[in-house]
């Protein structure tokens, strides 16, 4: 099979992965135990309250009997191909309880850009730290350092998420007692729970008009990173771990292989052997790793934004899953899902060019 | 060869025994070496005494209940129980107590009530030993026990499973992990052994019970419910109201962690928290390993098309991520009587089985194909064997051992998520402890006084998943020195992200 063959049939392959996962989320906010439409009403309202709401999620029909208005329930199969061709379309419908009637794009446009940078940063500093501090480990194998650069790899990768965004909160809202500064005032004065503004991003010609207020105002720049910094070190603290592993065996991979050997016969100094030949090797099985961290991103996003009180996707899908927004949280739901598809695309498309034997292994 | 052989490295009963006798008769043969070995264990279970017919009268009651028309109270098994639990058990509460009171007050002694009249921190450290003795010691018999049957009673010298015990038994780091795990269960099973206090008593019911203490201003022993107790024994960070680790409170109970916020003891519910972590773990391990292993079977050996629908039911449930998945069916199911069950912990561990076994199963996917174009499979196939037999018995037992690595790794994910989703409010509920409710009730003091609440708990969970993760590592190196981490250990072992 073709590499390029192989890929198609991974991307043909996705289509009904998406719509079996979609029809999980179907049932379990459709026909699982919680009625979406009590949830979004409330126990107490009447009956008439009740049929508006189900009808506009088309779980109810109305009908005309000898000139009076009757509901009937929606057959289950009806509401699968309703709900399915409506997602599919991109008819995302809106939040019911909350935010009410406001439309899940505009919720989502607010929300995206913020999870984005935050997805950005973490994998940022994940590589900053984990690929250097691996490649140094590997370099110096069994040394000192290498012990206390792989257990600190190890642990820091057993390190519960929330666990450490508690404790990274706590001390820096607490800078002043602990540390005699305060994280705050350090740099933009930023407040440690927020979301950032990113206000930045939609109007970029305020770095021409206004080079200081969009760098270094409370709204800049400058303290959008610092807002997103902690977040993003929790968050991409396991991947970090991961890649300090992988990278450690790499490296110790390529400099026992041949071709280095060669290398050095050769006469090559060690500084050329380093750069050109052991770290670009290095970096091969690196990719799907750091690809990979994406999922872990999803997931934990939801975890850090909470925590943080960071709003973005995560927050919002936990706040609605938590107040029962039930069609909020199918949406929401089908955004995730399409978003870990298409990474997982991207993951197949950049082993397809990298990686030259794939497809060829059955 | 003859058919008369024998035995391996028996020296000293250098006995004929067939080739082909059963176990049963290998140990007739020579009784001596077993006999030892059971001797041992029933004096272990003897000084367990009151536990163990405890419960085994607690089973036989709820086997002869189970048959239809037999009333609660029948054939007096309700009184059988409760004699079983008044005999005498050595890790007991009853038998080395720790409350106590200071007989004239001050927490400086003598003490009344105590074990020999110790301190009441003594008192509860050597129960808390004697039961890691007595763990340890089953676990040596244990090991003996492998050691006396390859020694006397197995007719092969040599078996590829001696290789993979002794790369494990010099592999350092796995052993580590082996024995982190070891005590985490000793923690599970025994918690109410190993707590000062139980969490009926302190945690559940605290204005049930009462406790004696010697009151300073009356200048007498007076009797409080417990619960009177906590709400003077909290620690919240500001003040004189806290009681960190290793502290005394105003009653003469001794807190090993210190207290949560609400005075009830951190330890305790510590202990109770590693049950239901536990429960979890495994609920979900048992039964997406036993799916994935299924499956595993079906697709390595048919192939094609169950192969496919395989993956595409399989990476449809991954491409949900796990916590979103957690998040939509806590919400779905509140209130419903599944989620009552253990207080949410038996709908937690379903989702994770329902979410991990597509994992599971890529996982061992490879080992699996890989065994299944071996020759031998085809020679099977040929002859005639059921499929089923053939899956059982030639599979099956090549691809056990990375289904206990991946199993490993996994558990400890499931241990952080199950902690997560407490901490976030979904998770497990009042009143069954559960760490990461640990850490949502601290978080406010980490930067106080009273810091222990919050990080002690995260300290256990992060030592826990290490040690699940070492002992995944052990396994894998022990069953297979050549291989290395693959990429698909790496999202398991980390919950998912949370």
């Amino acid at each position: 099979m073709s590499r390029w063959r192989y890929f198609g049939r991974r991307v043909a392959l996705s289509i009904p992965i998406l719509l079996f996962a979609m029809s999980m989320v179907f049932l379990i906010t459709r026909a699982g135990p919680t009625d979406p439409v009590r949830n979004i009403i409330g126990p107490t309202s009447g009956p008439g309250d009740y049929h508006r709401i189900a009808v506009r999620l088309g779980i109810e029909r109305q009908v005309m009997v000898n000139g009076e208005v009757r509901y009937v329930d929606v057959p289950l199969w009806q509401q699968y191909v309703d709900f399915m061709t409506q997602l599919l379309s991109f008819d995302l419908g809106q939040s019911w309880v909350l935010n009410p009637s406001t439309s899940v794009f505009e919720l989502v446009a607010v929300r995206a850009p913020r999870t984005i940078w935050l997805g950005f940063w973490s994998v940022l500093i994940a590589l900053f730290i984990g690929i250097p501090l691996g490649f140094y480990a590997g370099l110096n194998p069994n040394t000192r350092s290498d012990y206390l650069a792989s257990f600190g790899g190890i642990v820091w990768r057993a390190m519960p998420n929330f666990w450490l965004a508690v404790i990274l909160l706590q001390i820096l809202s607490n800078t002043r007692k602990l540390f005699g500064f305060s994280w705050q005032d350090l740099g933009p004065d930023t407040t440690v729970v927020r979301a950032p503004a990113l206000d930045f991003f939609a109007d970029p010609t305020m770095f021409i008009t206004s080079p200081g207020a969009a760098l270094f105002g409370s709204d800049g720049l400058l303290a959008a990173v610092k807002v997103v910094l902690p977040a993003a070190l929790v968050l991409g603290s396991s991947s970090m771990g991961n890649e300090m592993r992988i990278g450690r065996t790499a490296v110790l991979e390529t400099i026992n292989s041949n071709y280095i050997e060669t290398a050095r016969a050769k006469g090559l100094s060690e500084r050329a052997i380093v750069w050109k030949h052991v770290f670009r090797n290095a970096l091969i099985p690196l990719v799907p790793i750091i690809t990979g961290e994406a999922f872990l991103l999803i997931g934990g996003s939801i975890i850090v934004e909470q925590v943080f009180a960071y709003q973005g996707l995560g927050q919002l899908f936990f706040s609605a899953a938590l107040s029962g927004d039930l069609p909020l949280v199918g949406a929401l739901s089908f955004i995730f899902i399409l978003l870990t598809l298409v990474l997982n695309i991207v993951q197949d498309l950049l082993y397809t060019i990298i990686d030259p034997r794939v497809g060829y292994e059955e | 060869m003859s058919n008369e052989t024998i035995l391996p490295g028996a020296s000293d009963d250098e006995t004929a025994v067939p080739r082909d006798a059963s176990l049963f008769e290998r140990i007739a043969n020579n009784p001596r070496p077993a006999a030892i070995w059971a001797g041992v264990l029933a004096v272990l279970l003897l000084l367990e005494g009151g536990a163990v017919l405890s419960m085994l009268a607690v089973i036989l009651r709820g086997l002869v209940q189970a048959i239809p028309g037999v009333g609660a109270g029948a054939y007096g098994l309700n009184e059988m129980v409760q004699s079983a639990k008044d005999v005498p058990t050595l890790l007991s509460r009853e038998f080395i107590p720790n409350q106590g009171y200071d007989v004239n007050g001050g927490n400086d002694g003598p003490w009344a009530g105590t074990f020999l009249g110790l301190p009441p921190a003594f008192a509860w450290f050597i129960r808390f030993a004697l039961v890691y003795l007595y763990a340890g010691a089953l676990v040596a018999w244990f090991i003996n026990g492998y050691r006396v049957f390859r020694r006397h009673y197995r007719y092969a010298d040599w078996t590829p499973r001696d290789d993979v015990v002794d790369r494990f038994s010099g592999h350092t780091w796995g052993q580590f992990g082996a024995i982190v795990v070891l005590i985490f269960i000793v923690m599970a099973l025994f918690s109410p052994a190993l707590s000062p206090t139980t969490v009926e008593r302190n945690i559940e019911q605290p204005y049930s019970y009462t406790i004696e203490h010697f009151d300073e201003e009356s200048g007498q022993v007076e009797e409080v419910f417990v619960g009177e107790a906590n709400t003077n024994s909290r620690s919240q960070g500001g003040g004189d109201s806290n009681y960190g680790l290793l502290s005394y409170d105003d009653y003469g109970r001794f807190h090993p962690f210190g207290t949560l916020d609400s005075g009830k003891d951190l330890f305790t519910f510590m202990m109770y928290g590693a049950r239901v972590s536990l429960f979890v773990g495994l609920m979900a391990i048992g039964l997406s390993g036993f799916v994935a292993t299924v499956a595993a079977m079906l697709t390595a050996y048919y192939k094609g098309l169950v192969d496919l629908a395989t993956v595409v039911v399989g990476d449809s449930i991954i491409s949900i991520p796990q916590l979103l998945l957690l998040l939509m069916a806590v919400a779905v199911f509140r209130g419903h009587w599944i989620a009552a069950i253990y207080n949410r912990g038996f709908l937690i561990a379903l989702i994770f089985a329902f979410t991990g076994w597509p994992l599971l199963w890529r996982a061992i996917r490879g080992p699996a194909l890989q065994v299944s174009s071996e020759e031998w499979i085809d020679a099977a196939r040929s002859y005639g064997q059921r499929a089923s037999v053939t899956m059982r018995k030639h599979m099956l037992p090549y691809v056990v051992g990375y289904l206990l690595v991946y199993a490993s790794m996994t558990l400890g994910g499931i241990i952080i998520s199950t902690a997560a989703l407490s901490f976030l409010g979904l998770g497990i509920t009042s009143p069954t402890p559960e760490w990461g409710r640990a850490v949502a009730i601290g978080e406010p003091y980490i930067a106080t006084q009273s810091w222990h609440i919050g990080t002690i708990p995260g300290v256990l969970i992060v030592l826990v998943v290490t040690a699940f993760n070492a002992l995944g590592d052990g396994i894998r190196d022990a069953i297979d020195p050549q291989s290395e981490g693959g990429e698909s250990t790496e999202g398991a072992m980390t919950g998912g992200g949370a």
